[in-house]
């Protein structure tokens, strides 16, 4: 395949005005999402499903895009000058990022981000344009059986790294299988727990669910704890990192864009582990590693640059085999499907100018953040200062305009309330919402390719380990299910010696 | 977190109960054309194992470490519920009133009475708000919000 040529197509669909304002429109929503804590970009892009609508498929995507990867930039802001990570991949950051901020070096800090950030996510962009196609060609050769297999693995994955039990995770993947179920069957053509409800003859909708799950829980959540906030009033006038700062971080910059990039390969993997991963590195390679937790630059820049990289990452599995890494993805996989598009391998051939423009659109908006980053600072600041009871609101707002607007319908607005309660009594019981979100996704992917498969040989399950490529997906599900549970057998039969 | 496992475990376990025989109900179909309730039954029986292994786990935990405490310990629990109740009501009344006045009252309510802020600055904000978001949503985006009472206004 042509690269360049492609790229050249990629750039003359992303710099149409209509394109360019929307990868704006979102990159700048997206550093805006990235600043405001409480509200995540899974969460903001949910809001913002709805009004892409009227927009081209091209333009939607390129927005929603902007505003995954334009958070991870505006996370790391509020991280640095408030010690409140905006979103979970900026975690990190908060630990030598604030400690800079307090010993008045907040400028480099945020230059350093931005900068590394840049770097990263461009990388990024460039390795997804190499190895899209590639990943394309040989999924072309999957069948069902692959297909099922490998959804499997995503899920396995998503469940073995998210935060918290590992059962309970998977618990929450067989609870979004089922969802995903509910509505019409495509093969028999029978409804599925609908009850006569017409609202769920079409299925749970992922809009209701994920605003549910992720937005107002989220401002549940909060309600019960107020966010204490203390911004740093110290003022930041050179927010160019020097000469030392460039040395001591050039490494980690570099060693954070392939770390996140692999990372977010992954299905599963992704920003936040990047960066975490990636913090860990740097204190084991540095001279100083005792600097580290007092405000080491390479603390800010190697996780700030993992986590843009996993960001671009995440979009090849999404792009090339329509398998969805994280619930970021799972959602953007659920909006490509509301505007007609099948992602998967056939997405490069069948609508090329998505693919090629959304990759571009990417390079240009990470110029973009750039510009939008370092001269903005001072107004992320102020939008900071908006206080809470404010803030909630117009989340609250948010949510009810965007769920009722998915199909004007008040119903699905309930069924939104509903998932709100469900995911704020699933923080409580400590319950992970990403497993659930994916596998209402795949839910029905997953069941057509296991129907399909056991129709191709006939009922026969050794299909499923009779093909080389399924076996091996498979083999990896299984280590990653079994392997914790040896692992911390071991441990406690330590613990008790 | 043993109470909460063992509520939680519970809860799931009735979930995937329920499931598993409405999947039967809903016809298993056979191994050469696996049926619509197929995969759902074998899912609820794989979540129904699960949730007995958190019981265990919350049970065996409860004996060596004895129960923990309450999860909801936050002492905003009235605001949550207060919060819910109405946007639960927006939902219901969106339709009937239409969004600027559904908009107007949960402003009204969530900053004058939920929060307790000024008269003046509840009704400044609560008015802008929604003359804001109907500009937005209903005149640039086109997301066709309900009009009901107002819908003679025909704006």
């Amino acid at each position: 395949m042509d690269v360049l040529g492609n790229i050249l197509f990629g750039f003359s669909v992303a710099l149409q005005p209509t394109n360019l304002f929307y990868c704006f429109v979102g990159t700048l929503i997206g550093t805006l999402v990235g600043v405001l804590p409480g509200l995540g970009p899974a969460a903001a892009i949910a809001l913002l499903l709805p009004s892409t609508f009227h927009a081209s498929p091209v333009s939607a995507t390129i927005m929603l895009a902007g505003i995954y990867y334009g958070a991870m930039y505006g996370g790391s802001t509020t991280s640095i000058l408030v010690n409140i990570p905006g979103e979970a991949a900026s975690v990190v950051t908060c630990i030598d990022g604030h400690k800079m901020a307090l010993k008045g070096r907040a400028g480099p800090a945020l230059g350093i981000a931005a900068f590394g950030s840049f770097i990263a996510g461009t990388f990024g962009v460039i390795a997804l344009t190499i190895t899209g196609p590639l990943l394309s060609g040989v999924a072309l050769r999957f069948g069902p059986p692959e297909y099922f297999s490998m959804m499997i693995v995503g899920i396995t994955v998503l469940t073995y790294l998210s935060s918290g039990s590992m059962i309970k995770s998977l618990m929450m993947a067989t609870v979004g299988l089922i969802l995903g179920g509910v509505g019409m069957d495509a093969i028999s053509g029978k409804y599925r727990f609908t009850y006569g409800m017409q609202i769920l003859a079409d299925g749970v909708g992922l809009v209701p669910v994920v605003m549910g799950l992720f937005g107002i829980s989220e401002v549940l959540e909060n309600l019960e704890t107020e966010i204490k906030r203390d911004i740093v009033a110290a003022k930041f006038k050179n927010l160019f990192p020097n000469l030392q700062d460039w040395k001591d971080s050039a490494g980690p910059i570099i060693r954070g864009t392939f770390l996140g990039f692999f990372m977010g390969l992954v299905p599963g993997g992704g920003a936040i582990i990047a960066s975490f991963a990636s913090y860990a590195i740097e204190k084991k390679v540095a001279k100083h590693p005792e600097e580290f937790g007092h405000g080491a630059i390479q603390g800010v820049a190697g996780p700030e640059a993992a986590n843009n990289s996993a960001a671009s990452g995440n979009f090849i599995p999404l792009l090339t085999l329509g398998i969805p890494c994280n619930a970021v993805m799972a959602i953007l996989l659920g909006a490509l499907m509301i505007h007609g598009l099948q992602p998967g391998p056939l997405l490069m051939t069948k609508a090329p100018d998505l693919f090629w423009g959304t990759i571009v659109s990417m390079y240009i908006g990470n110029a973009m953040l750039l510009v939008l980053n370092l001269p903005l600072i001072g107004l992320w600041v102020k939008v900071l200062k908006v206080p809470y009871y404010l803030l909630y609101p117009l989340i609250l707002l948010f949510c009810l305009i965007g769920a009722y607007s998915v199909g004007n319908n008040a119903g699905d607005v309930v069924l939104m309330l509903i998932f709100g309660i469900v995911g704020y009594l699933m923080k409580k019981f400590q319950f992970d919402g990403a497993p659930l979100i994916l596998a209402v996704v795949l839910g029905p992917m997953l069941e057509e390719a296991f129907r399909q498969s056991l129709m191709l040989s006939k009922g026969d399950f050794t299909i499923f380990v009779s093909r080389p490529l399924s076996l091996s997906f498979l083999i990896v599900a299984f280590l990653l299910l079994v392997v914790p549970i040896i692992t911390q057998r071991k441990k406690l039969s330590t613990l008790k010696e | 977190m043993s109470k909460a496992d063992r509520i939680s475990g519970i809860f799931w376990f009735v979930f995937a109960v329920i499931v598993s025989i409405e999947s039967r109900r809903l016809g298993m179909g056979t191994l050469h054309r696996p049926g619509p309730g197929f995969l759902f039954f074998w899912a609820g029986i794989l979540l129904a194992i699960m949730s007995l292994v958190i019981l265990m786990r919350a049970w065996i935990t409860q004996k060596e470490a004895g129960a923990g405490g309450f999860i909801f310990g936050g002492q905003n629990v009235w605001k949550i519920v207060m919060v819910l109740v109405s946007v639960f009501l927006y939902a219901l009344l969106m339709e009937a009133l239409g969004f600027i006045v559904v908009t107007l009252l949960l402003f009204l309510f969530l900053l004058g009475i939920v929060e307790k802020k000024g008269w003046v600055l509840t009704i400044f904000t609560s008015l802008a708000v929604t003359v804001a978001a109907y500009l937005i949503f209903e005149t640039a985006l086109q997301s066709q919000l309900p009009k009901g009472l107002l819908r003679f206004l025909r704006f």
